[in-house]
């Protein structure tokens, strides 16, 4: 198999080919730089691209494997192309977080702490994506760099905040991105580009070295095209860093060895209720399909969610607004116009909204941690509706019309609230053509649990992430 | 919040915090603090006792932990 095709394989494949000398590092780099310059026109998903530095990285692996370097050849994502959120930091490349504002500010000096130790562990960093300016979306509608399409249909949107990272996975630009998840940034694309992404539990990835949105609710986190990619990339990233003081000091989790245990004697069951109200019937159907392939039966609900998604809506409005009020006060007609008037109208929230809303996240997570006492994995829709045209600005759920840009995190925003660890999975056969995702949710710090689910449904054909046939 | 008492509220505290917001902007503030107040009466009427704390846990800095190489 050569590197045109592996590229379009898994991560795992990739790093085996490189391992047992089916393919260089240096081969797989120039396969993704070819696809990206084939494709990326088309779909907007790069803002950067590294060439010389990842050919550097590749023939730095290329060499240590030549030379017999046994530790080299046991890396988990030998020679695998990655990419990131350009909200990342990369040494040499400006720091954009999808803004104007940023341009010609310094370069970052180095790499942000995930970038490197996904780099640690062998993968070969192609460059860095299109996402809403300061992740302030979910639609990746970016003024100043042009939208991120679908790769499954370029005239509809990738979803957001991460959107190019979704749109590079499923374009089979890379197997691996990174993205951030405040409210839904990482789940949102991954259900609109039909491929897998796992937000982690709040405060198990250290953030430093990212450009921040709302640091109360921030998560980093990957996509891949298979569970298996996902959770060997997790496991790469795992590991305490004390420059971000939300990440807590804790054992590593390694889920990759656990993905095979299957799902016996896991309690799991669907979130009704909110989630069913606020579902579309392909989001619905979705669940179903997973619930059926489970052997589900059992639907539950949290109580207040609709408060606990208001609680996010207002912590994130007030954070971000007064982190950028600075630049809001002298140069607001340079943010996003799609964004830039929520910042305004954050930076001027009362603290009393503010406070409230954190003791009933508080409160929320308390309720949700006696359901976890009852049940081990919860299952709900990603998104209300799969991929919407460019531009839309509404969509219509259960006769209700909504503002699209705002709703596209209607059920993603009250999960990250209290932080739980969701694997996104990737569904078709609910629409004509799109794919639409289901969030397995478990208990804090659980995140094998979300991934062994995931892989289940994988492996038995329920869940998928074909490249779009671009 | 009725809409005359949100066009008060954000030009009083457009002015507290030394915001201006051009006419062109304003519009779209007005209807973004009138969501938040929306969301605000929604986290308003949860029931919560003086038990229910944010849960901000603020951890001091020690020295050590300022050294960029302390990771």
């Amino acid at each position: 198999m050569n590197a045109e095709a592996l590229l379009l394989g898994d991560a795992a494949g990739m790093a085996a080919a490189v391992r047992d000398g089916r393919a260089s590092a240096g081969a797989l780099v120039e396969a993704s730089l070819s696809r990206i310059a084939a494709t990326d026109p088309r779909v907007n998903a790069f803002t950067d691209v590294v060439a010389e530095r990842a050919r550097h990285t590749a023939a730095g692996l290329d060499q240590r494997l030549a030379d017999g370097d046994a530790p080299a050849r046991a890396l988990p994502l030998l020679g695998v192309p990655f990419a990131v959120k350009n909200l990342f930091d990369v040494a040499g490349l400006t720091t954009l977080a999808g803004s104007k504002i940023e341009r010609g500010k310094p370069q970052a000096s180095h790499d942000a702490p995930l970038v490197a130790r996904l780099q640690a562990a062998g993968a070969v960093l192609v460059g860095a994506l299109n996402m809403d300016e300061y992740a302030y979306g979910f639609t990746t509608e970016n003024t100043h760099e042009g939208p991120t399409r679908n790769p499954h249909d370029l005239a509809l949107v990738a979803g957001g905040s991460s959107g190019g990272s979704g749109a590079a996975v499923a374009a089979g630009q890379v197997p691996v991105t990174l993205g951030s998840d405040t409210n839904g940034s990482i789940r949102v694309p991954a259900s609109l580009c039909g491929i897998f992404g796992l937000k982690p539990t709040y405060g198990r990835l250290p953030r430093n070295g990212t450009y921040p949105f709302v640091a109360s609710l921030d998560h980093l986190g990957p996509f891949a095209r298979s569970a298996r990619d996902l959770a060997l990339v997790y496991d790469a990233l795992q590991g305490f860093d004390r420059h971000d003081p939300a990440c807590l000091q804790r054992p590593d989790d390694p889920t990759a060895g656990l993905l095979a245990r299957g799902i016996d004697g896991l309690r799991i069951a669907t979130l009704d209720g909110y989630f069913a109200d606020n579902a579309g019937p392909e989001a619905r159907a979705a669940v179903a399909k997973v619930a059926t392939a489970l052997g589900v039966g059992r639907s539950v609900q949290l109580p207040e969610v609709a408060r606990a998604r208001a609680a996010a809506f207002l912590i994130s409005n007030a954070e971000g607004g007064a982190l950028h009020l600075p630049d809001l006060r002298t140069r607001a007609a340079d943010f996003e116009p799609l964004s830039r008037d929520r910042f305004l109208a954050g930076a001027l929230l009362p603290a009393a909204w503010i406070q409230q809303a954190r003791r009933v996240r508080r409160w929320f997570a308390l309720r949700a941690a006696e359901l976890f006492q009852e049940v081990d994995v919860l299952l709900a829709p990603a998104t209300p509706c799969p991929a919407t045209p460019i531009g839309s600005e509404w969509i219509e759920i259960n006769g209700q019309r909504l503002p699209t840009r705002a709703n596209m995190g209607v059920l993603t925003q009250p999960i990250s609230c209290i932080g739980l660890p969701v694997c996104a999975v990737p569904v078709w056969g609910c629409h004509p053509a799109l794919p639409i995702g289901v969030q397995v949710i478990a208990a804090p710090w659980r995140e094998d649990l979300t991934l062994r689910v995931a892989y289940f449904l994988e492996q038995r054909g329920v869940v998928s992430a074909p490249v779009a046939p671009l | 919040m009725t809409p005359t008492q949100i066009e008060a509220y954000v030009d009083a505290a457009a002015a507290a915090v030394q915001l201006p917001l051009s006419p062109g902007h304003r519009p779209g503030v007005l209807q973004y603090v009138a969501l938040a107040a929306r969301m605000a009466a929604l986290v308003a009427a949860q029931p919560l006792g003086i038990e229910d704390d944010p849960a901000e846990a603020f951890v001091p800095v020690s020295p050590a932990s300022t050294h960029p190489s302390s990771a």
